[in-house]
């Protein structure tokens, strides 16, 4: 569904992404980790097409995102951490105009509209301009957006940030869910405990290479192996001599007990 | 046909759907205007209204000035030609440029661009919608000027119908070749020399500067005929051949109006589908760069690398710091902050020297303009329209600048908020960065103005003093009432400038130049005629006259005061107060 073959970001002479693999599979819920600058935000742009890859290739769903950007898309949707929303629009107005762009029956769309202002328990201020929402208020909107036109992969940068725990959970629930009806899932995230708790794999970014790659039975396993727990593992993998201050060479491969 | 999953939109689908979240937008931001804040809304009407009427008397007066000044058919109709031509150049230069710079923002820097290039818009039908926002922001500013110029020259030349109703539609076919222009242009710029943009446009405007003054040099230059006889028409419309070259829209557009105001409908309609034809194939040429550029730019620009800083303090924070060392440390670091800020955002100091390097350029040339330059009296109006001018070019950077610091200061309160600085020394810091900054190129504008007109050195010392009133009282007053109507919803500064307080500032500014440069001016011209000749009798005379100048100058230093302490006081009170 996602795959990312040999792909590299350079930002003049600094290497943001160093030959990323990675293959995300249907239904999967992927987990990327790794420190501040590591290049998650890098790929992820890379992934929904506003950033293009200095070589390699990226793919949602068959589609080269570079190649055939619009197809790749029209498949995707993308949750960022800081989400963007017109602050003159109503959330209902906002939604109809996601409903609109990507073609969707208004009478679907409609349909969609009410289905995830119930999901995201939205109606007591839907009708509201956006200006007056709080931080937490527009994620759900843009969570909500994000899952009108179901999605075949859904992207999605740090996804906790702003919600209260209730809605945390919600939204848990509801990407558990989605990927257990067939999306693909593919989120960045610093909260460990997150990652520990919904995610089918999880890869550890540090200086634009994975440094881990594994199912989370697979880290239970290496969890138990080392007598350690994720945030420690997570420290060792990204402050290593090797990786502190320098890129890791290119051809090192990502830790993996598969 | 519409389906329950995704699918591609043909085009004209996604337009529709750009199309209506524009109209959505603005329906709400009217609606809401209207509930909450009606009495904005009828003072921006209230003083469009006003300031068209003016311009609309201001231009019926010139046309029949020229109409009784040169009583020659031809020539006359070559002049107001010259008129048209010349304006709608300059404003063609200048719909490059705004376009230019809007889209710049609109398509590359912009949140939205960002969230809709995530979606299955197509870049180049992103870029028609950000070029018609682009459109509007850059020529409502043309239609503002233009329309009154041309409504006057209808009614003085006694136009027919058939000339009023081709007005809008030269105009709008008019304002989208220059806007096609800079767009193609900024895309070209971005896509093919992402590192060098801004050089580029630098070196841009410097050449425009240059032409500019070329042009100055080429109106002022050598003898000429006294001013606004026929004979200084001819020689100037010889000087202004330029502006009639065939391949210009500007030409064809005001050979159009010229037309239809003469009554020739079939060759009014020529131009006008003419200047249609070459809008809809310039916008054409913009879509289709947008479509092969507009991706591949964006993606370079946002990839290309960033230049470490040095650490080392900048030399001219270092001078800033020596020179402000009777302020406290605080104030001096709040002073060198904004400074920063300043230096680093070239849309500020930009428009700060085309401005302020054009009125210099005048200043310089004055000689050359056919000034009476042995009569004290004209010296005098002369260098007091001069100050007044200075003035208004500072009101509109205090407005669009200095009014807007302490609301863009909202959303990074925190920053100041925690720091173990008294909510005063903020708001004084930044009146002590508006006024010292704007004292030194207004003086040096001012003394260049009155060494080239010789005026006495008592005259300048007035100027020099009505000066600094200005830039002290305007400062205060755009301080004062940014803090006093701030608009912490806001990132964009020009907006909160454009808004109600940024408009009310404007024209608050206005009348406080006009109040202070009257009354130092008219005792000051009074006291010169009475040098010269004696007509008035007693109550003019030199004495009463000199405590008159006298009084002038107090008041006008009274007022200034005012001015400047009053919006402070009002705006300290409310920032010490202000939520953020």
């Amino acid at each position: 569904m996602i795959e990312f073959v040999d792909v590299r970001r350079q930002y003049g002479t600094k290497t943001a992404v160093a030959g990323l693999n990675l293959t995300v599979a249907s239904g999967e819920l992927f987990a990327f980790l790794g420190p501040n600058g590591a290049g998650k935000t890098t790929t992820i742009k890379m992934l929904v097409g506003l950033l293009r890859p200095t070589s390699g290739t990226i793919r949602v769903c068959g589609f080269d995102v570079a190649a055939e950007s619009r197809d790749a898309r029209r498949l995707l949707s993308y949750v960022p951490d800081e989400p963007y929303l017109y602050d003159k629009l109503s959330g209902r107005e906002f939604l109809r105009f996601i409903v609109e762009m990507y073609g969707l029956d208004p009478r679907v769309g409609a349909e969609r509209i009410e289905r995830e202002i119930a999901a995201f328990e939205l109606a007591d201020f839907v009708d509201d301009l956006t200006e007056s929402y709080s931080h937490g208020m527009k994620q759900r909107l843009v969570f909500a957006s994000a899952m009108l036109h179901d999605p075949a992969v859904l992207v999605i940068d740090e996804p906790m940030v702003g919600l209260d725990p209730r809605s945390a959970r919600i939204l848990k629930d509801l990407l558990r869910a989605k990927s257990r009806a067939g999306t693909t899932i593919f989120l960045s995230t610093h909260t460990l405990g997150l990652a520990e708790e919904i995610a089918d794999r999880i890869g550890i970014l540090d200086h634009g290479q994975l440094m881990f790659l594994g199912t989370v039975t697979e880290l239970e396993q290496e969890l138990q192996l080392h007598e350690t727990n994720l945030e420690r593992l997570f420290l060792e993998l990204t402050s290593s001599p090797a990786t502190n201050g320098s890129p890791p060479a290119p051809e090192s491969k990502p830790r993996t007990t598969a | 046909m519409l389906t329950n999953v995704a699918r591609p939109l043909a085009p004209p689908e996604e337009l529709t759907a750009l199309r209506r979240l524009r109209q959505r937008l603005l329906s709400n931001t009217v609606r809401q205007a209207l509930r909450q804040s009606r009495l904005r809304i009828l003072a921006v009407v209230v003083l469009t209204a006003l300031f068209w009427l003016g311009l609309f008397a201001l231009f019926v007066e010139a046309f029949q000035f020229l109409e009784t000044s040169i009583p020659d058919d031809h020539t006359h109709l070559e002049t107001v030609r010259k008129i048209f031509e010349i304006f709608f150049l300059s404003l063609t230069v200048m719909l490059v440029f705004s376009s230019g710079v809007i889209l710049y923002g609109g398509l590359y820097r912009s949140r939205e661009t960002t969230f809709l290039l995530t979606t299955p818009a197509r870049p180049e039908l992103i870029f028609h919608h950000k070029f018609q926002e682009a459109l509007l922001f850059s020529s409502w500013g043309f239609v503002l000027l233009g329309s009154p110029m041309l409504v006057a020259y209808g009614l003085a030349s006694v136009a027919p119908w058939h000339y009023y109703a081709t007005v809008l539609p030269f105009l709008i076919a008019f304002i989208y070749i220059p806007a096609a222009w800079g767009a193609t242009i900024c895309m070209l710029l971005v896509r093919w020399l992402p590192r060098r943009r801004r050089h580029l446009v630098l070196a841009a405007s410097a050449l425009a500067l240059l032409l500019v003054g070329w042009l100055i040099w080429q109106l002022a230059r050598g003898p000429q005929s006294a001013l606004m006889t026929p004979d200084w028409f001819d020689e100037m419309l010889v000087r202004l051949r330029f502006s009639e070259t065939r391949l210009l829209p500007s030409w064809w557009l005001s050979t159009g109006l010229l037309e239809a105001a003469n009554d020739h409908l079939v060759e009014s309609l020529s131009f006008l589908i003419l200047t249609i034809a070459n809008a809809m194939f310039f916008h054409q040429v913009a879509l289709g760069c947008a479509r092969a550029l507009y991706l591949p730019g964006y993606h370079s620009l946002v990839t290309r690398p960033t230049g470490r800083r040095k650490q080392s303090v900048p030399w001219i924070d270092r001078l800033l710091e020596r020179l402000t060392w009777p302020l406290s440390r605080e104030m001096r670091l709040l002073i060198i902050k904004d400074a920063r800020l300043f230096r680093r955002d070239p849309v500020q100091w930009s428009q700060f020297l085309i401005f302020f390097g054009l009125l210099g350029m005048y200043f310089l040339n004055i000689r050359r303009l056919s000034y009476d330059l042995n009569h004290a009296t004209w010296v005098n109006m002369v260098s007091f329209l001069n100050l007044a001018v200075v003035g208004l070019i500072l009101s509109t950077f205090t407005s669009r600048f200095i009014f807007p610091l302490i609301s863009l200061e909202g959303r990074r309160f925190w920053i100041l908020g925690r720091l173990p600085v008294r909510r005063d020394t903020i708001l004084w810091g930044k009146f002590l960065f508006a006024a010292l900054g704007s004292i030194v190129p207004c003086t040096l504008l001012i003394i260049a103005s009155d060494t080239m007109l010789g005026v006495v050195p008592a005259i300048l010392a007035v100027h020099l003093l009505t000066c600094f009133m200005l830039c002290v009282g305007l400062s205060g007053l755009a301080v004062g009432m940014g803090a006093k109507m701030p608009n912490l919803q806001e990132e964009s500064p020009s907006r909160i400038a454009a808004g109600f307080g940024g408009t009310l500032n404007l024209v608050l500014s206005t009348i406080y130049i006009a109040a202070i440069v009257t009354l130092t001016a008219v005792p000051c011209h009074f006291y010169l005629v009475t040098q010269q000749t004696d007509p008035y009798g007693a109550w003019f005379n030199p004495a009463r006259l000199r405590w008159m100048m006298a009084g002038g100058i107090t008041t006008s230093v009274l007022l200034g005061i005012l001015t400047a302490v009053w919006p402070m006081w009002i705006g300290l009170k409310a920032f010490r107060r202000m939520e953020f």
